[in-house]
């Protein structure tokens, strides 16, 4: 029994860091744009 | 403008509303596993296949998938078949993960090893490695790097069936391809219904990845499109 629970628990583990990895390429994309906003406003 | 943005709401709905059911079923998957029959000879330990194989054959479906990105990225300068092409290698990067670590578990229970040069296994490996020497070669490859990568898609895709026929040319360890077809008919709907939502949460990933890779090529664009104008009021 160990070794399903080890094995069904990884899948999860993998999947969720998986998410979190993009969770923060999306934080990256989402300060670039911030960052080009400030760009281009009026008066910068 | 204003007409789309009911249809752009209903659509980011039905998308949350697919991952939520997904969640649930990705959650529901264990129960159903608890409940199926205990295989004779292995016991409680065989129930790893209800994940495992699962995930082999989302590996399979992720190098197609990022193969057929490739070929479209390749002979028709497609920048969307080339998304998709990285999307897919991610998440064969990922289930190759899942397969490399829940195949080895079983294999310690089942043959006493938790690994052997079995050609399944063997070939299983190659093929991760080919998926993570693609991603590899679109982060590091320099300007050539995509094209290279593609073609190690179409190379990776080559391999799908040598993995998927090997047991039934070689005599090894794994158990062949008829291992689905004669399931005993108590684990079909176990096996089936964690087949369908583990590619039910594949294509959810899938979506979700997609939709950063293109916003990050649009923010691309766009700041090219303000280091121009940037230059140009200079």
């Amino acid at each position: 029994m160990t070794y399903v629970a080890l094995a069904y628990g990884f899948i999860w583990v993998a999947v969720f860091v998986y998410v979190a990895l993009v969770g923060r390429r999306v934080a990256r994309i989402n300060a670039e744009i911030e960052d080009l906003r400030q760009r281009v406003k009026p008066g910068a | 403008m204003l007409a789309t943005m009911p249809s752009a709401r209903r659509s980011s709905a039905s998308f949350l509303a697919g991952i939520a059911a997904t969640l649930v079923g990705f959650l529901l998957v264990p129960l159903l596993v608890a409940n199926a029959p205990l295989e004779k000879t292995m016991g409680v330990v065989q129930k790893i296949f209800y994940f495992h194989v699962p995930c082999a054959w989302l590996l399979m479906l992720s190098t197609f998938v990022c193969a057929g990105g490739s070929l479209a990225y390749l002979f028709a300068g497609s920048e969307r078949g080339d998304r998709l092409a990285l999307c897919s290698a991610e998440l064969g990067v990922l289930f190759g993960l899942c397969v490399m670590v829940t195949g080895p578990l079983w294999a310690r229970a089942a043959w006493g090893v938790f690994w052997t040069w079995d050609v399944r296994l063997t070939s299983s490996l190659m093929l991760w490695l080919m998926l993570i020497a693609y991603r590899l070669a679109r982060r590091y490859g320099g300007a050539g790097g995509r094209r290279l990568a593609a073609a190690m898609a179409l190379f990776a895709a080559a391999d799908v069936p040598l993995v998927y026929l090997s047991v039934n040319f070689w005599r090894g360890l794994h158990p062949n391809t008829k291992t689905v077809s004669s399931l005993a008919p108590g684990m079909r709907l176990p096996f089936f219904t964690s087949l369908l939502i583990f590619s039910a949460l594949w294509g959810v990933l899938l979506a979700l990845r997609m939709r950063v890779e293109r916003a990050h090529s649009r923010l691309a664009e766009l700041a090219i499109a303000v280091e121009d104008a940037e230059e140009e009021s200079l």
